[in-house]
């Protein structure tokens, strides 16, 4: 589903944040990506979603070398991939149904395939009460689950996800891994960064850690 | 716009199923008609501020607009006006009535000239008496104090005062004729007058036209500014540019519309105040003169002619500032 061949990301101002990255993760897998601040996680992920471009190297997903994506196909490209953000970055001048529905809206969902494809994400993450408020009115947990419902409403073969636990308290925090544990399940390819070890060890799933830019392991 | 732009292409790396191709058009309609709604909502939300933008370019509208309801009017005249100068030649004192006539018989056999009227001085001072009530004092004078007169008609295919003018001349040149006198004048003026105006409301529009989509694009900009956080996450679940332009272009648009209703309004009332005077001043040149206001076409070709400026400035707008905005 994922393959990164030999990839250098180097900034505009000249930091090179990856540095000879190779790895591959399978259909259906799930895997944690770790490393300490400033490793170059969400660097990885946002060469994944052609948030950047690679300087060397090949990044494949789902077969296509991204390199090969001219810049006006990559929306079309971005609506096969679900991301969670650290940040959530939710429209909080709408409510939580809009904001789950905003994929299916600019994918051109039939409207009424978007109120069942909305309520069913908002069942999934348990916030099905909840839809017609604002985010403001949300507590940070369930914020990162809107999050997450608006990354899968679109039901995306793959699902990243940056930090999702960041801020959260740990009983919160393995609710959520328990949550894209699930999707997996049902064949989701999921790569989540975070740096929470703890939880990591706890859910034992493939860990690929990458230190100041480099791999360091992929079991 | 671009009907395409809503469906999924060929890159389908992961292999998911993410068009709904059956309705497609309908969804493509329904955004539409969401995304106007919500445009329309957010400019209501602030009616000042959009008061206020709307104002600006519906007084940049009235200018150039009532400039061309004068135009037209004044192109009324000129149509009513069929096209006929008229020469008054005045001839010698003592050249006999006779011979008035045979050079009137001349005069109208030249090419250019369609009829030509020979007026005895006597004749003439009848109908002087009569006109003006005079009797008593034309009857003091001694003799006819009115020169025998040739009333020429020149061609009416030709209109430019040289020409015209030029058979004048050339009128002259006949012994008997003592002076010409050409009416046409004060048309062929407003002729050039007309010309004038004509180029003036075009240079207006013109400028004004830009100052709209200059007032336009610095408000779409703002108005990007602050969506930038919505416009961001919208690129971040794959919409395309053409999906965050939308609300953008609907909202110059909106503005355009409001403009030139407020444009419409403001030439009325314009219209209904010069009323009054324009309809003396025609009174005192014998004239019914209606002043002709805004059609229902005119009306419609401003509204249409309001909202693509205002969907063209912001497109201008959004085509600089927006596509620039790239997550990060
Ligand atoms: N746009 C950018 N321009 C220049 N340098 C950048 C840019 N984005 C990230 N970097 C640098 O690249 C390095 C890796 O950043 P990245 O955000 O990938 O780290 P991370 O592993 O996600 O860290 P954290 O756990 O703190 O989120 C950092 O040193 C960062 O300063
Ligand atoms: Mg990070």
């Amino acid at each position: 589903m994922i393959e990164f061949q030999n990839v250098m990301k180097r900034y505009q101002d000249g930091y090179e944040a990856l540095q000879d990255v190779s790895f591959s993760m399978d259909r259906s897998e799930m895997a944690f990506l770790t490393g300490h601040s400033g490793a170059g996680k969400s660097t990885l992920l946002k060469l994944i979603m052609l948030m950047e471009r690679t300087t060397k190297g090949h990044v494949t997903v789902g077969g296509q070398n991204l390199s090969q994506i001219p810049q006006r196909q990559i929306p079309y490209f971005r609506r096969h991939i679900g991301v969670v953000f650290q940040n959530h970055r939710l429209l909080y001048d709408r409510s939580v149904f809009d904001n789950v529905a905003l994929p299916l809206e600019i994918s051109g969902t039939n409207p009424r395939e978007v109120g069942r494809r909305v309520r069913a994400a908002l069942d999934k993450v348990g916030l099905l009460s909840k839809e017609k408020l604002t985010p403001i009115q949300l507590s940070g947990g369930e914020q990162q689950r809107v999050g997450i419902a608006r990354a899968v409403v679109n039901k995306p073969p793959l699902l990243l996800a940056d930090e999702p636990t960041g801020n959260l308290d740990p009983e919160l925090s393995e609710e959520i891994m328990t949550l894209f544990s699930e999707f997996n399940q049902v064949g989701v390819t999921v790569l989540i960064a975070s740096h929470d070890l703890a939880l990591i060890s706890h859910m034992k799933h493939r860990v690929i850690e990458i230190n100041d830019g480099r791999m360091v392991s992929h079991a | 716009m671009r009907k395409q732009s809503n469906q999924p292409k060929k890159v389908n790396p992961t292999g998911a199923n993410t068009a709904h191709k059956p309705n497609a058009l309908n969804s493509y309609f329904s955004h539409h008609q969401k995304t106007y709604k919500s445009t329309f909502k957010q400019l209501i939300e602030q009616p000042l501020a959009s008061f206020f933008t709307c104002a600006v370019i519906g007084i940049a509208f009235v200018l150039p607009a009532l400039l061309a309801i004068l135009l037209s009017n004044i192109q009324s005249v000129q149509h009513n006006w069929d096209g006929s100068a008229q020469i008054t030649l005045f001839l010698k004192k003592g050249v006999p009535a006779l011979d008035g006539g045979i050079l009137s018989e001349k005069i109208a056999k030249r090419q250019s000239i369609t009829s030509s009227l020979f007026v005895d001085n006597d004749a003439a001072l009848v109908e002087f008496k009569e006109r003006f009530e005079l009797q008593d004092a034309v009857d003091y004078l001694d003799e006819n104090p009115l020169p025998h007169v040739i009333l020429v008609q020149p061609d009416k295919s030709l209109k430019s005062i040289q020409h015209i003018e030029q058979i004048k001349n050339n009128l002259l040149k006949f012994p008997e004729v003592e002076g010409a006198l050409l009416d046409v004048m004060w048309v062929q003026r407003l002729n050039s007058i007309t010309q004038v105006l004509q180029r003036t409301t075009w240079v207006i529009a013109l400028m004004l036209g830009l100052a709209i989509i200059l007032i336009l694009g610095n408000t779409i900009r703002l108005a990007i500014e602050n969506r930038k956080e919505e416009i961001t996450v919208v690129k971040l679940v794959g919409g395309t540019n053409a999906f965050v332009r939308r609300p953008f272009l609907y909202m110059g648009a909106f503005y355009g519309f409001g403009g030139s209703l407020i444009a419409w309004i403001l030439i009325n009332l314009t219209l209904f105040m010069l009323n009054e005077p324009i309809q003396d001043l025609a009174h005192s040149y014998q004239s019914t003169f209606n002043l002709s206001g805004f059609s229902f076409e005119s009306t419609l070709l401003l509204l249409i002619l309001g909202m693509s400026l205002g969907w063209f400035g912001s497109w201008l707008a959004v085509r600089k500032h927006l596509d620039d905005i790239e997550p990060t």
